[in-house]
């Protein structure tokens, strides 16, 4: 019960912390690029904004676009409640595993492209096309990437990766981890929008994919899809946070793990948040024929991290 | 402890592959260069670290002589060959990069196949490393075959000759430093002798593109 208790906190507690992260990046992009910044809790503002806007839909928008946002919103909440945050529950292992986590994240993705197209707008079904382009090489990467891990704990349990991990703390300088890891990474940046694959700061501009697909929401709908992208990011830096250094992660139900749990956690993700600011900083848009490249790079180190646990053992 | 030693083994080599595989994702030359200098940086550790827990003192030496010879030395003297061609456009490789980069990920497949044998009667905590530095050789050679531009090919050639440095220090824990240094000097003389070569196909062809070569049979 009180696992239950806890696995419910620790996901409420992300989608409350999910918009932060966005606002923390942005604020140290701008603090490096010499500009003050919005403060960090910029993204909070704009989503009550939002959420006391009206919403416009086009004529020609069927049932798909309103169901949209509540997918995409509601797929990374039930993901972020199986992904192991601050605590790894025991009791309800078997509800889901790596397996659901990719999945239900691609429902999302696929039911934004799906809203993309239907409004039959040039824009969404470009920004739609795109996605999917991109969403087909990146997909097979995080399966095989989180299945390296997988390989060496012999579960494909993410509590039970990370119970392994801890119990061998030198597996986590093998090359299986560190190569999935610089493959997450880079599927990271490419799932949530981040720069050398799409920019999430322009609007209207030719190379926009997310922004392209989501151009025709406004309103509380806007609001859901926004929170959506960011709980994405939140879950993808979970995932690379507590899978690759589990350190930290409170295994009992004592208030001291707990809290030193949660530290850790902001302390992990924020320091995610600071190398994709500074990385974001450093780097310049890929031209979209060239995405496909750095994509299969990021694939072929997943390859090798799951041949490197697979044959050597 | 040797699970330690085996672990920081496989990281060192799969380290120096990912270098290679930088290779074939990267176009600019200078990034090609600092890739080579990463590898020799990483191989020189990973000769001081066999140095260390092989408890080799001549592997010391043979780690300082690698940081001073390609980590220093030949990275410096490509990058002023580098600068005495100015910013060279990028030349298409014979095969396009994703499919380059999947070969890659087939070649080192093939090398783990291929060096399964040997890990299963080899003892050494180090064996693990060798399906990596088959790998790292095969695709220093697909960088060799699948460049046009003959500062490219240099440094897969150099690439080759760590790998084969990584496979003699992780395969049987070094060669005796005598051999070595004669290994040093052969790599060093060879990049020399290609140095002049580069110069001259760029004095004749006003290009590095080894593909105007054929041109020399008409």
């Amino acid at each position: 019960m009180i696992e239950m208790l806890l696995v419910v906190g620790q996901t409420l507690a992300g989608v409350a912390l999910a918009p932060g992260l966005v606002g923390s990046i942005r604020w140290t992009k701008a603090r490096l690029q010499g500009r003050r910044g919005a403060p960090l809790w910029q993204p909070y503002a704009e989503l009550r904004k939002l959420f006391a806007k009206e919403r416009v839909v086009s004529h020609n928008a069927s049932w798909l676009f309103h169901a949209a946002p509540f997918v995409v919103f509601g797929t990374a909440v039930a993901v972020l409640s199986l992904v192991p945050v601050v605590f790894v529950p025991t009791g309800f292992d078997s509800i889901g595993d790596l397996f659901a986590v990719v999945y239900l994240l691609l429902l999302g993705t696929f039911f934004l492209a799906l809203a993309g197209l239907d409004t039959g707008s040039p824009f969404g079904g470009m920004g739609a096309s795109r996605e999917m382009t991109v969403v087909a090489l990146t997909e097979p990467t995080v399966a095989l990437s989180i299945f390296a891990l997988a390989l060496t704990a012999q579960s494909t349990n993410l509590g039970e990766i990370i119970r392994q991990t801890v119990a061998e703390p030198a597996r986590a300088l093998g090359p299986g981890h560190l190569l999935a890891f610089a493959a997450l990474f880079i599927v990271t940046l490419a799932e949530t929008g981040r720069l050398p694959v799409d920019n999430p700061t322009t609007h209207l501009e030719l190379t926009m994919i997310h922004e392209a697909m989501v151009l025709e929401y406004s309103g509380p709908y806007l609001a859901l899809v926004e929170w959506g992208a960011a709980l994405k990011l939140l879950i993808f830096f979970a995932i690379a946070a507590n899978l690759f250094l589990p350190w930290g992660v409170a295994f009992t139900p004592s208030p001291v793990a707990l809290v030193a749990g949660f530290a850790l956690f902001v302390v992990k993700i924020g320091a995610l948040g600071v190398a994709v600011a500074v990385l974001e900083t450093r780097v310049a848009k890929l031209r979209l024929f060239r995405v496909p490249e750095l994509l299969s790079a990021s694939f072929v180190m997943a390859l090798l991290a799951v041949l490197s646990t697979f044959l050597v053992r | 402890m040797d699970g330690l030693f085996s672990q920081l083994v496989v990281l060192g080599s799969s380290g120096m592959l990912l270098t290679a595989i930088i290779i074939l994702w990267r176009r600019g030359v200078p990034a090609y260069i600092s890739a080579y200098r990463w590898q020799s940086w990483l191989l020189a550790a990973l000769t001081a670290c066999v140095g260390y827990f092989g408890s080799d003192a001549g592997l010391y030496g043979g780690a300082i002589a690698l940081v001073l010879l390609k980590g220093l030395g030949i990275p410096y003297l490509l990058r002023s060959m580098e600068r005495r061609f100015g910013a060279q456009h990028e030349l298409r490789p014979y095969v396009n990069t994703e499919t380059s980069l999947l070969a890659a990920g087939v070649l080192v497949l093939f090398a783990y196949a291929l060096a399964r044998p040997w890990m299963a009667v080899s003892a050494l905590p180090t064996r693990a490393g060798l399906p990596l530095a088959m790998g790292l050789l095969f695709v220093s050679l697909f960088i060799i075959v699948s460049r046009k531009k003959a500062i490219t090919q240099v440094i897969g050639f150099l690439m080759l000759e760590n790998a084969i440095a990584l496979l003699a220090v992780v395969g049987t824990y070094g060669v005796p430093l005598l051999v070595e240094f004669g290994v040093f000097l052969d790599a060093l003389m060879g990049f020399l002798v290609m140095q002049i070569f580069v110069y001259q196909i760029h004095e004749t062809f006003d290009t590095m593109d080894v593909e105007q070569l054929t041109r020399l049979k008409h």
